[in-house]
């Protein structure tokens, strides 16, 4: 019932072609639309408000007191990826391409090797709190400044675009309704997501995506299942594509506009390090998981299958189209059909005006998830490598809490220059390419930067600064020269003048930055600095720094026991009896981890503390004051303790 | 529709061709680094979990592939 209420039955062609047209509009007149809108909106809303209480600190405003189990982290990290312009532009792929509009989310698991035993074990147990601060730490810095100003500038406008994008997906539906023009509907956006980000931090920020992830995944899904059904089952679909439509991968060479080779370079090396290694908001999620081990197992589990169900997710309105135009062209005209349209009119076709509502919602949570994590990425580069660096200059004591506050203010203050930078893409389209531009020039020198940095101790400071200033100067004389600096690199594909090498460059770019960084690494002095931990070769001095003195590896059990506050003990410090003790395989100044019971709270009411000597009794966990309000532990509730190392 | 050889393995060989380069150069550095410790049960079974994703996608997409021109 509630079906056929919310997704639409069979209907006559001529019906369904004129429905097609005005979806958009046509919904804002239903109740149950506002009903499922509003009430999204409302319930993101209270999650920002309900969360705010776990921030204490600018731990838990960034990191989320790096105390989350791995499925919630992966799930978050699944609602980051799906960006607001994911449905229409892969939808849009799909259309123009078939099952090959998928590639860009299938070919990212050839630098997991090196993330999971590289990058994230550093910057967890580094304890790096941005990227700005790991390049000083490797560095000096000037480098550091470098990847400050580049990155702030490229989230501050991406948030941009994210508004602009929503503007312009709900403009049909609220013009009418509500004559709320582009700039209305930015601020409301911008006041719901700069809310519960501003005061909920992290916290909320990854409680939400759950909820986003959720509905987003569930969204593209359902609306896959409705187009077997609307074209009578999976075979009447596959055997309605073209045969060319059907394959994975794209043409190796053929199309300067879409070619595999040039998307392998592009996307699955690029793209895959800028998004594993580069993304601060990436690092801020994995930072936030309670371990090393629950980051790994959110990457993998993200990599291997929750990324090819957002695949299907994000393109079957696009298959599905296709499938629909070739059996039906009465319906969806492919002459006449844009592309970018077809997410809306395959969705406007397969479901009823309050289901609209439902798909609406899901773009926008597609949206909120993927600003929210850029606005709380940027609070923590403004705090970490602006304000905090600034005041400690000036020799300024402050206390966290200052910085906690300043976090939110900043948080604030970027939703408004994100509304600011909307309202200037709307205004120039050439903002919006400049933006672009930036982007493109600036991300192949802090991906060769990073990973040089990773996994060549050699990689001098100076080798860092070329491959900014000098791989960027090449990057731009790439654009100006393509037919010859990156027709060598070609792979055979055909120069479209308009648009030179669209995704090839991206190997000529990294060549060119890598090739940079390493000559001028070779021909420079390596300077004397202490890099321990801060590369892949000095791992176990990484777990050495964390825990503060040599690790402890031997295996110990999980415990179920009762605790209590003692305020006799040092802060941050535990006390379990002898027992215990022996069970946890611990020692003194062993690193424990001390959870809720309800493994279904993924890790909210948990904490981090380190074992102090042993008591006589008996089942009983003794926490200092601080480690139990950090652990927001319910009084009755039994917690498990274990040993990390 | 006849697809032609190179348009349907081509792309299949350069991308687990060139990525398994990418993907067995990490694995090998890593197993070379001081980040990974044989002695730990967890990093053996993360490079076997590393080493079923490669096959997992080349199995995907091999799949995916003959589906297409079935």
């Amino acid at each position: 019932m509630l079906f056929s209420f919310l997704f639409r039955m069979q209907e006559s062609a001529e019906s369904l072609s004129a429905q097609a047209m005005d979806a958009a509009a046509a919904a804002g007149s239903s109740p149950i639309f506002w009903v499922i809108v509003i009430g999204y909106f409302a319930l993101v809303l209270g999650f920002g408000s309900y969360f705010a209480r776990f921030n204490k600190s600018t731990s838990d405003f960034f990191f989320g007191g790096r105390r989350f189990s791995w499925w919630l982290i992966t799930m978050s990290i699944v609602a980051t990826g799906v960006g607001s312009h994911s449905f229409l532009k892969y939808s849009a792929k799909a259309w123009e391409h078939g099952v090959s509009g998928t590639m860009a989310y299938m070919n990212d698991w050839f630098f997991m090797p090196l993330f999971m035993f590289g990058w994230l074990p550093i910057i967890y147990f580094m304890k790096v709190r941005s990227i700005p601060e790991y390049f000083e730490r490797r560095f000096n810095p000037l480098v550091r400044r470098l990847a400050t100003i580049a990155l702030l500038v490229y989230m501050l406008g991406y948030i941009g675009i994210g508004f602009a994008t929503m503007a312009k997906t709900l403009l049909p539906i609220m013009e009418p309704h509500l004559g709320w023009d582009l700039m209305t509907i930015t601020w409301v956006v911008a006041i719901v997501a700069g809310v519960y980000i501003t005061f909920g931090g992290q916290t909320a920020v990854i409680f939400t995506d759950l909820l986003q992830g959720f509905i987003l995944l569930l969204a593209g899904m359902i609306l896959f299942v409705l187009g077997l059904n609307y074209l009578g089952g999976f075979d009447a679909f596959w055997n309605a594509l073209p045969a060319d439509f059907k394959l994975p991968l794209a043409n190796y060479n053929d199309d300067p506009g879409f070619n595999f080779v040039g998307i392998f370079w592009q996307d699955a090396v690029a793209g895959s390090v800028g998004f594993l290694f580069m993304n601060q908001g990436l690092i801020m999620r994995f930072m936030a998981c309670r371990s090393v081990n629950d980051g790994r197992k959110a990457a993998a589990f993200n990599v291997l299958f929750a990324l090819p169900l957002s695949a299907v997710a994000v393109t079957c309105a696009g298959l599905i189209g296709r499938a629909i135009a070739t059996t039906r062209p009465d319906i969806l005209d492919p002459e006449t059909v844009k592309s970018d349209e077809v997410f809306v009119r395959v969705t406007a076709i397969l479901s009823t005006k309050a289901g609209f509502g439902f798909f609406v919602a899901a773009v926008t949570a597609a949206l909120m998830s993927t600003v929210d994590t850029l606005i709380n990425a940027v609070a923590a580069v403004g705090i970490n490598d602006v304000y905090r660096p600034y005041r400690e200059a000036k020799g300024k004591e402050t206390d966290d809490r200052h910085y906690l506050r300043a976090a939110m203010w900043i948080s604030a203050g970027a939703t408004v220059a994100g509304v600011g930078s909307a309202w200037a893409f709307n205004q120039f389209d050439s903002l919006y390419e400049a933006h672009g531009w930036f982007h493109s020039t600036l991300t192949p020198p802090l991906v060769a930067a990073i990973f040089l940095g990773i996994f060549w101790p050699r990689f001098t400071a100076k080798g860092a600064v070329a491959t900014f200033v000098l791989g960027s100067v090449f990057i731009v004389f790439g654009r100006f020269f393509p037919g010859l600096l990156i027709a060598p690199f070609d792979h055979g594909i055909p120069m479209d003048e308009e648009a030179p090498y669209k995704y090839i460059g991206a190997l000529y770019n990294l060549v060119a930055c890598f090739g940079i960084g390493i000559v001028v690494s070779l021909l420079t002095r390596r300077e004397v600095k202490d890099i321990r931990g801060l590369t892949i070769w000095t791992g176990e001095d990484a777990r050495h720094f964390f825990k503060g003195s040599a690790p402890d590896d031997r295996p110990g059990l999980k415990l179920h026991l009762r605790w209590q506050v003692n305020p006799a003990l040092a802060e941050g410090t535990v006390q379990v009896d002898a027992e215990a003790l022996e069970g946890l395989a611990g020692s003194e100044g062993a690193m424990v981890y001390l959870c809720d019971r309800r493994k279904w709270l993924g890790g909210l009411r948990s904490t981090h503390a380190v074992l102090q000597g042993v008591h006589a009794h008996g089942e009983v966990v003794h926490l200092s004051p601080d480690v139990a309000d950090a652990g927001h532990f319910l009084v009755g509730q039994e917690i498990v303790v274990e040993k990390e190392f | 529709m006849e697809l032609p050889f190179d348009r349907v393995w081509l792309p299949y060989i350069y991308l687990y061709g060139v990525g398994g380069l990418i993907f067995f150069g990490g694995l090998f550095i890593v197993l070379k680094s001081t980040s990974f410790q044989a002695s730990r049960p967890e990093d053996r079974r993360w490079i076997r979990i590393l080493l079923f994703g490669f096959f997992w996608y080349a199995s995907l997409h091999g799949i995916g592939i003959l589906a297409a021109i079935a």
